[in-house]
């Protein structure tokens, strides 16, 4: 009994631990960034479409890199949802057992690939096809992003409508079965509807995780503080902060600017997180 | 007995864990009783493989400290080179944190106040070149851009390769420039650009190899590439003269070329005898003989 409170404390002490080393980096972002906010205020960081954080007249402005942060990270999931979900749907529905067990690993590899080789591939053969078949004068672009962030989450669609799919399948095989409902007519009419709202909680975790993607991306969009469109170069968050980290002076208000960046982006990413924490306790997971 | 145990080890855990903050403090303090036979290495990544090349030779030729000196003891030689752009070196060499800083840039004097007993080192010269793919038609028409015409093209005053020369295609001019921030790019705002900003559509590359690789790959690009880049990519990439002057080795140590960057070491205090004495081997002809094979121009 003893030795069940002592463990009891020390698990507590873990937790204590974990969530204050979390708190204090929240706390050392936020305190970072506070100079930055008091030269441009809070509005301010959203004014306009000038990023200039060096020189006598700094302009602190993220607008253009909020924006392209949102615009690759939806376009990734545009692209990758209807894949990811048919996936899901064959490997649920359709393929056998074997071929299952052969593909689902396969899947969840890609997911542990390091992102810089998926941004080399990226350079080497989505920014280098841009350039050699369409008339780009370079292929950096937010589409090249979007498409390289697409392969990147796919996995994490995938397993999460995967899991949903499979119990649904499972319990229901042997009703529709013996209905003499065909495979097709249930994944229309039953699987799909079931799994709606897993669907939209991996669409929203892959969302996440691609707001957050830092190497790939910066490797094939440009990095040009622009508004972003489609064929145009853009600029992510993360790939400004890795990219003019190592540059700015400490102290500087060039520094402060890009905590306050960092602290733009998780804040970001905490609003899509409550948002898959919202949908997942709707879904039966 | 085996929950105790653990129990034991997990506590053991946190405790390591809130320690590792304290550690500091008393390693200063030791290093100067004991013999240090690891050094640290810390800044510009145009330097660093240089660096890292003479460290090499250097350890691959000696292993121990006993081997370079017999007063020394036998304690492996361990010399630690790591990347992360000039200022990271002079922050580094600020903090403490390193024991010597890498700068390809000129260190500013605010940043020199900063340092108790600032020491430096100049290793060697690279410059920046204006680089263009090998397939750009300007290289037929014309070799030679003066800095108006560089300035006018990387501030996107000349959009397309046309305006910048009659005759050439209207392509649009692929800017490629270094992270705004960092060391190369001052240089180049500082000796080209002015007051004028680099155009909002210039491809920002994260490293020197990225941008090199950029203007290989592309026909239309033009950016400022390292000289050591340039001499490891012949035939790949070719520099445009500025002002009538090429980027030779002959211009770049009269001072003719003028968009050029020294390649520091910097130390704040005293050298202990096992750090003059690598410092001494970079500063060697041996070590010079390194900084031309990784393409840049040796200070002596």
């Amino acid at each position: 009994m003893k030795s069940d409170k002592a463990f009891e404390l020390i698990i507590k002490m873990f937790t204590l631990v974990s969530v204050t080393i979390l708190g204090f980096i929240i706390f050392f972002i936020g305190a970072e960034s506070i100079p930055a906010f008091r030269h441009s205020g809070v509005a301010g960081f959203f004014a306009n479409e000038r990023w200039h954080p060096i020189g006598a007249e700094p302009v602190l402005s993220i607008l253009p890199m909020v924006l392209a942060t949102v615009y690759v990270s939806f376009l990734a999931v545009a692209i990758a949802l209807p894949i990811g979900v048919g996936t899901a749907v064959f490997l649920s529905c359709i393929a056998g057992e074997s071929a299952r067990r052969v593909l689902k690993p396969f899947i969840d590899l890609m997911a542990g690939l390091p992102s810089v080789v998926f941004g080399f591939m990226g350079l080497i053969v989505v920014v280098g096809y841009f350039e050699r078949h369409f008339s780009m004068s370079s292929g950096e672009s937010a589409l090249a992003g979007g498409i390289v962030l697409a392969i990147m989450i796919l996995p994490y669609i995938v397993s999460t409508c995967d899991t949903t799919m499979a119990g649904i399948m499972k319990s229901y095989k042997i009703s529709s079965d013996s209905l003499g409902v065909s495979k097709w007519h249930m994944v229309r009419y039953l699987v799909l509807p079931a799994a709606k709202r897993s669907v939209l909680a991996g669409a929203v975790l892959a969302l996440a995780r691609g707001m957050g993607e830092t190497m790939a991306v910066m490797m094939v969009i440009g990095n040009s503080p622009l508004l972003p469109r489609l064929l145009g170069k853009c600029e992510t968050i993360p790939a400004l902060i890795a990219l003019e980290m190592g540059g700015a002076p400490v102290g500087s208000l060039h520094y402060h600017a890009l905590f306050a960046a960092g602290l733009i982006l998780i804040i970001m990413r905490f609003a899509v997180s409550m948002a898959v924490w919202r949908i997942k306790r709707g879904a039966d997971l | 007995m085996k929950r105790i145990w653990s129990l034991i080890v997990a506590s053991m855990m946190i405790l390591s864990l809130a320690l590792t903050g304290c550690s500091q403090q008393p390693a200063e303090d030791a290093s100067k009783d004991e013999f240090k036979s690891q050094i640290f290495f810390k800044g510009s990544s145009t330097l660093a493989p240089v660096v890292s090349q003479i460290a090499t030779e250097f350890i691959d030729a000696n292993e121990t400290w006993n081997k370079v000196n017999a007063d020394f003891p036998e304690k492996s030689i361990d010399l630690f080179v790591s990347a992360g752009g000039s200022s990271a070196g002079v922050k580094a060499i600020i903090d403490g944190t390193s024991d010597f800083g890498m700068v390809s840039r000129e260190v500013k004097d605010e940043e020199k106040e900063k340092i108790a007993d600032y020491k430096e080192f100049r290793l060697g010269l690279d410059v920046l070149t204006i680089s263009v793919n090998p397939e750009n038609p300007i290289l037929d028409v014309k070799k030679n851009l003066t800095t108006e015409e560089v300035m006018k093209i990387f501030s996107g005053e000349y959009k397309y390769w046309d305006e910048v020369a009659p005759g050439l295609p209207h392509n649009e001019i692929v800017v490629v420039t270094r992270d705004i921030g960092g060391g190369a790019h001052q240089v180049f705002q500082d000796k080209v650009m002015g007051d004028a900003q680099v155009k909002a559509e210039a491809i920002q590359e994260p490293s020197m190899g990225a941008l090199v690789t950029k203007i290989m790959e592309n026909k239309d690009a033009i950016g400022y590439a390292s000289y050591g880049f340039v001499n490891q990519n012949v035939g790949k990439i070719t520099p445009l003269e500025v002002d009538g002057i090429a980027p030779t080795e002959g211009n770049i140590i009269s001072g003719a070329y003028k968009i050029s960057r020294p390649l520091i070491v910097i130390k704040s205090g005293e050298l202990l005898p096992q750090e003059q004495l690598f410092v001494d081997l970079m500063l060697s002809e041996e070590g010079m003989k390194t900084v031309e094979k990784m393409g840049y121009v040796p200070a002596k």
